[in-house]
């Protein structure tokens, strides 16, 4: 048995615990140096309440790293400096039974680093939690549909988009997340735009950004909701005010007049996921050549009711957004056609 | 404590080689039996993992579809959670339980083995669901409706019908190791002379009966909204259809008050291991026996009050994420009791590194991480960043594959012995843990960042090709751990057939299971010593040493 074997087992034991801490250290470390992310922080936030969030998960750092150096460090010097050495291995060890002082120290000690993180916590949640009341004239509401599987987007003034939603630069954004009774539970999440909120049937949740640099960020559903719940991409593009403004403005005159580009949106966020941006098929069955796609009768009531295994994806649709679907489908039909 | 009578006699059918095993009722074959099940499906479950990390080794990559890849999640987390670490930490308290506490068996030995055979019946019933039309379930292993109620074929069925196997089977067990442990402890065992693990398998018993009929109550009214027929009768209701006023939510509150306390079902035990291996292999007594055997009633009861920090996203009022947020710090404290005491239990030993032990440290320094990231899930609005990514995923895998199952690998390494007689080799156990621990930290840790850098769990393929690196990184990681839970089957094999006899107490352990022969004979004991301590062998061994003048160990 391994009795026998006392100075092999001693280096050992030290050479194990070299492998241990080097491999614990580069596993830390290398990544951290090589993300390009930040390491191992959330994403660089862009909004007030990401913000609010990043310095939340900076402040509980501080304690969790100061609890994991101590807890590993203790482990590896008792380890090394109580290991058997030249001791017989049967040999007892102090017979301790304990020591009530030190049982209440590491007791309260936990309690205190608590206390001070949940302090901080609520300190941070307004500001991450409440949408900034501006008066409603300088918020812009939208409200967000997760479906299966993509996100609609539905401005005041009736502009409906799929999946990327434009923002003005510097005004805070109230976002309504809801899903429609007959569609299943999703999650609205921008990383850098906040944290996650579910889209669920019957409930209408909220949350909010306020972004000052204008750019792209980019999210998806995080919440499992189906076969293409992978493909339900979200991104957010984030234009200075005016140019939001006459977006806005020049996507209702086009949308009443059927050639915005909804319709091109709808075929790529709605149907393109399962049926390919060409209609080559995927999960959904091939649609290049399909006569449904010229047959605006038919092709609505697909849409609206489903049909077998695929999910009525346009239920509740406006008739103006089933027009720019049909309507760019007609006008380019996918594949050629 | 009297010569055990003559066993009676057994009709020569049920003494084959194989009725023997199907007809027992011995808590030890009852208790190994469940082992070696739970062993198999671990096997299964853990291929179905391999699977699924090669599919996410690359961005956009096609070799598992969508489907396969759904239900793959599914049943590797329902297999891993009920198939494999509860079942597998019942057989290890079915076959110490008696021992531990000086009995001749459970005390209701029947019962045991309907509880192991229907444990059986709900695996062969989850793992045929593959095969079931439209597939197995594919909404995960939380199966939230709407999402559950709304998938076609049967697969979905099936696994509520397997859940409900395997709830039955939990409660029989649980209520064997409850009476066991109040009725049959031997002469002198009072309540704090009893093993750590004793404690924490007697905690695991009562945090099931707990919870375990919610869950039932939840699957039900799953099954009832996915619309069930009784003869001529179609029932269909719609507790979670928010169409006809029902409430998708409440299923998530029905499945986890369940599902936070089967954490700590899974991780208890485990904790029981720990607190049994460290003392022999420093030769010291557990530091603060009370502490930790008190810490194990505290965490098993605040696991009641917490599950809500699974919804943190649902949209409740912040009153209440306030409240599920202390009530999850709250649970940090007794944790952090039992690594403060496991450390102080290292503490001027006489620490050797057998492979039980080098299992138990592993659990020590993985688990810390893992119940430090819960830290951060605790405070709500963090979670809000971090939900539903894999930084959960890393979080989750920390505390039960990296606690729970290398603290179980440490009893197997431990009890092996004491089960068979033999001791799985040394050599062929120490490349498994170094294997293991490397390729868990490979596997798991960069997780953490994918999950910071905003990639969500349970999807199949990610088009961001920034997150490729990593994600290889953990593919690689879990070839390496699939490679070390081989070489563990390998040692298996090899000490079956080789390894060499070690007598009934090759550790010098402190407990009462180690004072029987190995393996024990079916009446398990001829006699048991009058307890005195918690540590009975121990207070045996000092006596016998006084008497003899001798200086060290028999």
């Amino acid at each position: 048995m391994v009795a026998a074997s006392g100075t092999f087992i001693e280096w050992q034991a030290v050479r194990a615990l070299l492998v241990l801490a080097g491999s614990l250290l580069a596993l830390v470390v290398v990544p951290v140096a090589l993300g390009d992310n930040g390491g191992f922080t959330p994403v660089e936030p862009a909004s007030p309440n990401a913000e609010g969030i990043h310095r939340s998960w900076l402040f509980v750092s501080i304690f969790i790293l100061f609890i994991f150096v101590l807890v590993e460090t203790l482990l590896v010097l008792f380890v090394v400096r109580f290991r058997r050495r030249r001791r017989d291995r049967f040999e007892d060890g102090a017979q301790i039974h304990g020591a009530t002082r030190l049982e209440l120290l590491w007791t309260l000690f936990p309690v205190v680093i608590l206390v001070a993180i949940g302090a901080f916590v609520f300190y941070e949640l307004p500001g991450i939690a409440n949408v900034p009341s501006a008066a409603a004239g300088d918020r812009l509401e939208v409200r967000v549909t997760g479906r299966q599987f993509y996100w609609q987007y539905e401005y005041p003034n009736g502009v409906i988009a799929i999946d990327k939603m434009r923002a003005p630069a510097g005004v805070p954004v109230r976002l309504e997340v809801v899903s429609p009774d007959d569609d299943v539970i999703h999650s609205w999440w921008i990383p850098a735009l906040g944290g996650k909120i579910d889209a669920i049937p019957g409930t209408v949740n909220e949350t909010w950004f306020e972004v000052d640099d204008p750019g792209v960020y980019t999210g998806q559903c995080a919440e499992l909701c189906g076969l293409q719940h992978a493909q339900m991409l979200a991104s957010v593009e984030v234009l200075p005010e005016a140019e939001f403004d006459s977006w806005l403005a020049e996507r209702r005159t086009e949308q009443t007049a059927g050639t915005s580009e909804l319709g091109q949106e709808t075929w790529e966020g709605v149907c393109a996921k399962c049926h390919g941006l060409s209609g080559e098929g995927g999960i959904g069955r091939p649609l290049t050549g399909s006569p449904i796609l010229q047959d605006a009768q038919a092709l609505e009531n697909v849409v609206r009711n489903g049909r077998r295994t695929m999910p009525a994806v346009g239920s509740g649709w406006t008739d103006e957004q089933m027009e720019a679907l049909t309507n760019y489908l007609e006008e380019s039909p996918p594949g050629g056609g | 404590m009297a010569v055990s009578p003559a066993p009676t006699p057994v009709p020569a059918w049920q003494r084959g080689r194989v009725t023997s095993w199907l007809v027992t009722t011995d808590h030890k074959r009852i208790g190994l039996l469940y082992i070696g099940t739970a062993l198999f499906f671990f096997v299964l479950a853990g291929l179905m993992a391999m699977a699924l990390r090669l599919q996410l080794a690359q961005a956009n990559s096609d070799l598992i579809g969508p489907e396969r890849y759904n239900e793959l999640v599914t049943i590797h987390g329902t297999a891993m959670v009920f198939l494999v670490v509860v079942p597998i930490l019942a057989g290890l308290g079915n076959y110490l339980l008696p021992l531990m506490l000086g009995a001749r068996d459970v005390a209701f030995p029947r019962l045991n083995a309907l509880s192991y055979w229907l444990f059986l019946l709900g695996g062969v019933v989850l793992m045929l669901s593959f095969f079931a039309s439209g597939g197995a379930a594919q909404a995960g292993w939380t199966s939230y409706p709407p999402l559950s109620v709304e998938q076609a074929g049967t697969g979905q069925d099936l696994w509520i019908l397997s859940l409900h196997i395997l709830t039955a089977s939990s409660l029989a067990g649980a209520i064997n190791f409850i009476v066991t442990t109040h009725s049959m402890r031997t002469r002198g065992m009072t309540w704090t002379r009893m093993p750590l693990f004793v404690w924490s398998m007697y905690i695991f018993a009562w945090l099931l009966m707990a919870v375990l009929p919610t869950l039932s109550a939840g699957l039900t009214l799953l099954l009832l909204d996915r619309g069930i027929s009784i003869g001529p009768w179609d029932i269909q209701t719609h507790f979670f259809a928010p169409a006809e006023g029902g409430a998708p939510v409440l299923y998530q509150h029905a499945f986890w008050f369940f599902g936070h306390p089967e954490v700590y079902v899974m991780a208890l035990p485990a904790f029981g291991i720990v607190s049994e291996v460290i003392p022999v292999f420093a030769r010291k007594p557990i530091f603060g026996y009370k502490a930790v055997a008190f810490s194990t009633v505290a965490i098993g009861f605040f696991s009641m009050l917490v599950w809500a920090h699974h919804m943190f996203t649902v949209g409740m009022p912040n009153a209440l994420n306030g409240f599920f947020m202390v009530a999850s710090m709250i649970i940090a404290v007794p944790t952090g009791v039992k690594i403060f005491n496991w450390l102080a239990t290292l503490w001027r030993g006489n620490i050797s590194f057998d492979t039980p032990m080098l299992f138990v440290l592993g659990f020590l320094s993985i688990f810390t991480i893992g119940g430090l990231s819960g830290i951060y899930l605790a405070a709500f609005p963090i979670d809000w960043q971090v939900h539903d990514t894999y930084f959960v995923v890393a979080h989750f895998h920390y505390v039960i594959l990296g606690g729970s199952v290398f603290a179980i690998f440490g009893g197997l390494y431990y009890w092996w012995p004491k089960m068979f007689g033999k001791m799985l080799g040394e050599t062929l156990g120490k490349w498994h843990f170094w294997l293991m621990f490397v390729g868990f930290n490979v596997t798991f840790f960069p997780q953490h960042l994918l999950g910071l850098d905003g990639m969500p769990r349970r999807i199949y393929t990610y088009s961001d090709e920034s997150w490729e690196g990593y994600n290889l990184t953990s593919t690689i990681g879990s070839w390496v751990m699939g490679i070390a839970i081989l070489l563990f089957f390998v040692n298996i094999l090899r000490t079956s057939r080789t390894g060499l006899r070690v007598g009934n107490d090759p550790w010098q352990a402190d407990t009462l299971e180690w004072y029987t022969t190995s393996p024990p004979p079916p009446h398990n004991f001829d006699d048991v010593p009058y307890v005195t301590s918690a540590r009975p062998l121990y207070d045996l061994r000092r006596r016998l040493r006084e008497q003899r003048g001798a200086r060290t160990s028999l």
